[in-house]
């Protein structure tokens, strides 16, 4: 589970202040699929950035699991399984060398490492990749492997930073499967995306994020209610616009 | 110890399949034991060699024989000079004066007075008057002996002590030089052979958004340091290991003896200079690595940690200038090490309390800075310029 509890933060310039979090809170519950959305400039990446511990918020904490970022990030990265906005691969590794490496950071070993690494790649439909250099895949495939680097020690919470961009609609589907499956077994899912679609079929719940601030959050359904829209576009659109009456 | 393990391996193969970099970092130690050679060979030609010498002479049509014998010796007239030594020549103005008489006056048996008129106190001119007077005295003294010996006499006589000399001098001013390049080369080859991998592994996994991820992982940025820090200093030591090695055997195809040095690297000179020099790539390597974490981007970073290699070739050079020595030197990181590795070329003892010291002082410097570089790398500002 991963909680969010009044976060504040802002960036602080010569020139000017940004405030990018504005007393931002939610929960992301086990067993379900959280969606974040906002325009850009929102403050998802910053909020998302503030759960990994790599910023500290000025006010207000974070919490996964019961663990507060902040006061032992070690522990709470433990278990997360990451796929931050801005990635890059170690282009001198293979695919699978990379996987390896981070799922030993993760502190699996021998066998069972081997048996999960073999696993998340054929999962991914990825075997084929998974003994050449990184260097020189597409957008998709470095994807992939920045996907399999992050589910592959099959962590209880998810933090996937749209983790759909770039990647082709066999790919996207089989991703949104695997998330599916993992809600199944009780794991906590947040992810943010543009694709209202996308929220729309795989999110439990969806928060709305706007200047900072939580614009609304609910069900695809209860958010559409909310607005008076039929489509999630609309209503997002709507509720973005005015924060009147729905700042629920 | 699985992470710091998984972190190490992970280092050591980006940096061993970056062939690049690789290379540029052994190109140091294949280019010096070359260089070292060139030098010496260079040095020693000029020691040994008799350069000519013009001298401007008066009266030389009075003394043929004495031009000869000066002529044998490599002392040329000035009319002779090559026309692009002629200025030089015209100004170190060496003027031998051979009187009218001198024909008469030695048939006669009469003293004859030479002038040799020149700068006395110019340096470059010691040589060239040391071997006119050698060659005048050496002339005078046959046409002294011949005379003896026709009147019957024994020119041992002349003689009665005669002194052998053994020259106990430190090296020439050309060894000295040598081996303080080669100190100075060692400590860069040091100092500078991790360099490529160091900001690779830092500046360049920031610039290819590599390490943001890392950061977000559940590992304590200690061991990450430890790890890059190993990786680089590695390099560096296999580098200076290499080029001592190469050293080594270059040096067996100079004859060093002939300028007075003795210096040879045998299997002792070679592990004191390895102890002396391993704490230096640690140090360099975890300057490399703060100065590339601070840095924006890549390049910044390859200029900034570049002005690095001030440091290794501007202090031996400061500690030469340097008359009375502080004590503290002597046990400072790197002028430590350089004043020990100019013992160990001068072929005196090692000071092996000075060795233990200045290692440990390098070592808990390495030790601190590495520990200021863990602290940073979980401070926002690090996060920020990532993005």
């Amino acid at each position: 589970m991963i909680e969010v509890n009044n976060l504040h933060k802002s960036f602080v310039s010569k020139k000017n202040t940004v405030k990018a979090l504005d007393g931002l809170s939610f929960t992301a519950k086990d067993g379900e699929i959280t969606g974040i959305l906002g325009p850009n400039g929102a403050g998802k990446t910053t909020c998302l950035r503030t759960l990994y511990g790599l910023l500290r918020a000025d006010e207000g904490y974070a919490t996964i699991d019961g663990i507060k970022v902040t006061e032992e990030p070690i522990k709470a990265r433990k278990l997360l399984g990451i796929f931050p906005d801005k990635f890059g691969l170690y282009e001198r590794l293979t695919a699978y060398e990379q996987i390896d490496y981070f799922a030993s950071i993760h502190g699996m070993k021998g066998a069972n490492k081997h048996a999960a690494i073999e696993q998340i790649l054929i999962d991914l439909e990825m075997t084929e990749l998974a003994h050449r250099k990184t260097v020189g895949f597409s957008q998709g495939q470095r994807m992939k492997v920045t996907l399999a680097q992050a589910l592959v020690h099959q962590p209880k919470n998810f933090v996937l930073d749209e983790p759909t961009r770039g990647l082709d609609v066999m790919s996207t589907r089989i991703l949104r499967n695997h998330l599916a499956k993992f809600k199944e077994k009780g794991h906590c899912i947040l992810f943010s995306s543009h694709v209202m679609q996308e929220v729309a079929a795989l999110c439990d719940r969806v928060i709305i994020v706007s200047n900072g601030k939580l614009a609304a959050q609910g069900t695809p359904q209860e958010l559409c209610d909310l607005a008076g829209e039929k489509q999630l576009e609309e209503a997002f659109v709507k509720l973005i616009g005015s924060d009147e009456g729905v700042a629920a | 110890m699985m992470q710091l393990k998984a972190l190490m391996v992970k280092e050591f193969k980006e940096a061993f399949r970056d062939r690049r970099a690789l290379m540029v970092a052994m190109s140091m130690a294949l280019l010096m034991p070359v260089m070292i050679m060139v030098m010496l060979k260079v040095a020693i030609k000029e020691a040994v060699d008799n350069p000519a010498v013009y001298v401007k002479y008066s009266g030389e049509q009075h003394a043929p024989k004495l031009i000869e014998a000066l002529k044998d010796e490599n002392i040329l007239s000035f009319s002779d000079v090559p026309k692009d030594e002629e200025r030089n020549w015209n100004e170190r103005n060496i003027e031998l004066t051979i009187p009218d008489t001198f024909a008469a006056d030695m048939a006669a048996g009469k003293p004859i007075e030479l002038t040799l008129r020149a700068d006395y106190n110019e340096k470059s001119l010691s040589t060239p008057i040391r071997r006119i007077k050698d060659v005048v005295n050496q002339h005078s003294l046959a046409i002294g002996y011949k005379r003896l010996l026709v009147r019957g006499v024994d020119i041992k006589l002349l003689q009665p002590i005669k002194l052998l000399e053994q020259d106990t001098a430190l090296p020439s001013s050309n060894a000295m030089m040598i081996t303080l390049i080669l100190g100075v080369y060692l400590m860069m080859a040091a100092f500078m052979s991790g360099l490529p991998v160091a900001i690779d592994s830092s500046a360049g996994e920031r610039e290819r958004n590599v390490l943001e991820m890392l950061l977000c992982q559940p590992v304590s940025t200690l061991k990450i340091v430890l790890a890059k820090l190993s990786c680089a200093s590695s390099i560096s030591i296999i580098s200076i290991i290499l080029m001592l090695v190469l050293t080594s055997i270059a040096m067996n195809f100079v004859d060093l003896t002939k300028i007075g040095a003795t210096f040879s690297i045998d299997a002792q000179t070679f592990v004191i200079l390895l102890l002396l020099l391993i704490p230096i790539c640690f140090l360099a390597a975890s300057l490399q690595l703060l100065f590339a974490f601070q840095a924006k981007s890549f390049k910044e970073a390859q200029s900034t940690v570049t002005m690095l290699i001030m440091a290794p070739s501007f202090i031996p050079f400061a500690l030469m200038m340097m008359d009375d020595k502080p004590a503290w030197v002597e046990w400072m990181p790197i002028s430590g090490q350089s004043l020990l590795m100019e013992d160990v070329f001068k072929g005196l003892p090692i000071d092996w309390n000075a060795l233990l010291f200045t290692s440990v002082a390098t070592i808990v410097l390495t030790v601190g800075l590495v520990l200021i570089l863990a602290k940073r790398l979980t401070s926002e500002k690090v996060v920020m310029s990532l993005s």
